[in-house]
């Protein structure tokens, strides 16, 4: 199977199975009559469902050679997009204890350092420096410009 | 009128907002001409900052953003022969010729001025049609708002993408997601998983942040490692008179320039296709209206001014159905009417009788970002190609933070900031599955209102179904909607047999 058949096909498991999902949830909506609160989460349900079966039906007419000549596929480097989410997840759960400026810098540094090119030096200084001016640039401008309440967390000042 | 059109002048002329305006047009130039930054991101990331302004302010950002994000695509699509967003990738057709011939800042020049002149001419269009369309909506009720709601969904489905079945699939799920919460007439929960956080449904502004910024961060991760730093070349503005161009090209250029504002005003008004399809349309017709098509495509000045003048003029076509129905056409738009949202005015016919004089603001602010950009982006071209140079992985994860902050500005809850990270990893998955993103957000956005008006239909109309088809104005929204849905249909399947022909000969 080539790549795009089978990305065509985890494409549709993805869709019914988030149709179905959806079906389960929308059956646990109490009734009251025909036309209620559960009437447009019931056609949806049912209409992703049936969009995502429709998907499966048209994965298996896919030939199983593309016509085309597949071209070559740009490689995809998943371990940075692994690492990226698990950043962006730290980030999010640890702003609370630790305070929106602490958890930034931390955050900025380490996500310059994974998205740095393979052929460019990782310029541990400079990455540094721009994660601790754009923290507290950005702190400081919402807090005290916009009057908005970002954790302070640890540093409180 | 013309009163109201002075009072929209004073409130933008004031130093604060011209300031504001200034940057804004700045700032959206900055994110046109950052390939992977669009004019949807610079919007979703600017409507914190509004959060403290008055409205009129506020949204004068935000249309001086728009303004100045849809034209400064074209500099990287010249300098670096890559769009800067997809509403210039028909100007990177003989605008990158015309560079490499050295002729760069004369196609950076017309690129400017055409996209001012096709600007000015949509917001002239929008401000002569808006007003009548809105008069006309004022008679409109549930069952129209309804149909126009289904008619519109059906339409950015069936155009967004190649798939039918992905496209439909993506806007019933953004349907599906705005229908946690507590449900319209009714009042009970729905999908909340008794999380109190959740009474409220997904806040647009996460829904928006992470489909389109934590998405694109995660995208940018796939081939960061591998990326290698285009070059800006090098422009010489030395002895440049004007913007570079002869008064004769110019007045040659006028109807070409009047047909791709044609062209891009009513691409624009369209709901579901905007700038991104605009120019390309736009470039074909003049191309095949040519006398000399076998020039086009070799740095003919007449690509780039059909791609940049149908371009900006989507803008004030892609603003009518918004004011006049409170409809977004497009993605921009959809953020632009979140914005309204977070200021408390719903966009739709009574905004012209209750708030006339913002409704002018707004036009008035589009005008001043207009001239800014024609100014600001031609001769401050040195420090946009400065910034065309920092790179990605500094500024992605910084702008990563900035969402974060926007998302938990919203309610001062952390709550939010997961939210957005969620519909990032959605739009991600959704990037992967190749589904459209764009019909999931006027999904989410326009469920509300298809419900609500049904519920509202239904019960004028006694529980009937009928009302939605024998009021004419709605009967013909829905008519056209199954039309498109046949149409996409039967063209899908004349390519289908064409291409078994193929196969066969083959």
């Amino acid at each position: 199977m080539d790549s795009y058949k089978r990305n065509e096909l985890i494409a549709g498991l993805a869709m019914l199975g988030a149709g179905i999902a959806y079906l389960v949830l929308t059956m646990n909506l109490p009734r009251r009559g025909t036309i209620d609160a559960a009437f447009v989460p019931w056609v949806l349900a049912v209409a992703l469902c049936l969009l995502g079966a429709l998907q499966l039906w048209v994965w298996r007419k896919l030939p199983d050679k593309s016509a085309e000549p597949v071209e070559k596929p740009e490689a995809i480097d998943y371990p940075t997009v692994i690492k990226s989410m698990a950043l962006v997840l730290l980030y999010t759960a640890l702003m609370e204890p630790l305070g929106f400026v602490i958890t930034t810098v931390l955050y900025l540094y380490a996500q310059f350092i994974v998205l740095t090119p393979a052929d460019e030096k990782v310029k541990h200084l400079r990455y540094a420096l721009i994660a601790v001016v754009s923290a507290v640039l950005i702190f400081y401008i919402f807090r005290h410009g916009f009057d908005l309440l970002l954790p302070v967390g640890l540093l409180d000042f | 009128m013309i009163e109201l059109m002075q009072t929209g002048f004073a409130a933008v002329l004031t130093p604060y907002a011209f300031l504001i305006i200034t940057l804004g047009v700045v700032v959206g130039i900055i994110f046109g001409a950052i390939p992977g930054l669009s004019a949807t991101m610079a919007i979703a990331l600017f409507l914190p900052l509004t959060y403290s302004m008055g409205p009129g302010t506020g949204l004068a950002l935000l249309v001086a953003l728009f303004v100045g994000a849809t034209s400064g695509g074209l500099i990287s699509a010249i300098l670096l022969n890559i769009p800067g967003t997809p509403a210039s990738i028909a100007t990177t057709f003989d605008g990158w010729p015309l560079m490499k011939q050295g002729h760069g800042v004369k196609a950076l020049g017309i690129g400017v001025v055409f996209s001012f002149l096709g600007t000015i001419f949509s917001i002239a269009a929008l401000m002569f049609i808006a007003p009548i369309l809105a008069e006309l909506a004022l008679s409109f009720g549930p069952h129209e708002y309804f149909s126009i709601a289904i008619f519109s969904l059906t339409l950015i489905a069936t155009l967004s993408t190649g798939s039918l079945v992905k496209g439909l699939f993506a806007g019933a799920l953004g349907f599906a997601f705005s229908t946690v919460g507590i449900a319209p007439v009714e009042a009970i929960r729905r999908f909340t998983f008794d999380l109190p956080s959740l009474n409220g449904g997904f806040a647009m502004l996460t829904v928006m942040i992470g489909m389109f910024a934590v998405a694109e961060v995660l995208k940018f991760a796939e081939s960061a490692r591998l990326s290698h730093r285009a070059k800006p070349q090098h422009v010489s503005m030395k002895g440049v008179k004007g913007f570079g161009f002869s008064m004769k090209e110019f007045v040659g250029q006028l109807p070409n320039a009047t047909r791709s504002s044609l062209i891009g005003l009513g691409i624009g008004i369209l709901p579901g296709i905007g700038a991104g399809t605009s120019n390309i349309v736009s470039y074909i017709v003049a191309k095949k209206r040519s006398k000399t098509p076998e020039e086009f495509g070799k740095g003919k000045i007449d690509g780039v001014v059909a791609s940049e003048t149908a371009n900006n003029a989507g803008i004030g076509g892609a603003m009518i159905p918004l004011l006049t129905l409170g409809i977004p056409g497009d993605t921009t738009t959809a953020v632009m009417l979140g914005g309204f949202m977070i200021h408390g005015i719903q966009p739709g016919p009574l905004l012209f009788i209750s708030q006339a004089p913002l409704v002018y603001t707004i036009f008035a602010a589009l005008i001043l970002a207009s001239v800014l950009m024609l100014v600001l982006e031609f001769y401050g071209l040195r420090m946009f190609i400065k910034l065309l140079a920092v790179p990605k992985h500094i500024l992605l994860p910084i702008i990563l933070v900035l969402c974060v902050v926007g998302a938990f500005g919203l309610n001062s809850r952390i709550f939010d900031v997961w939210a957005v990270l969620l519909f990032g990893l959605l739009g991600y998955g959704f990037v992967k599955a190749g589904l459209p993103i764009a019909p999931f957000i006027i999904g989410f956005i326009l469920g509300p209102m298809a419900e609500t008006n049904l519920r509202r239909g239904l019960m004028l109309s006694d529980g009937n179904f009928g009302g939605f088809l024998t009021n004419p104005i709605s009967a013909g929204f829905l008519i056209l909607a199954a039309a498109s849905i046949s149409w996409h249909l039967v063209t899908v399947i004349r390519n289908r047999k064409s291409a078994a022909i193929e196969l066969m000969r083959s």
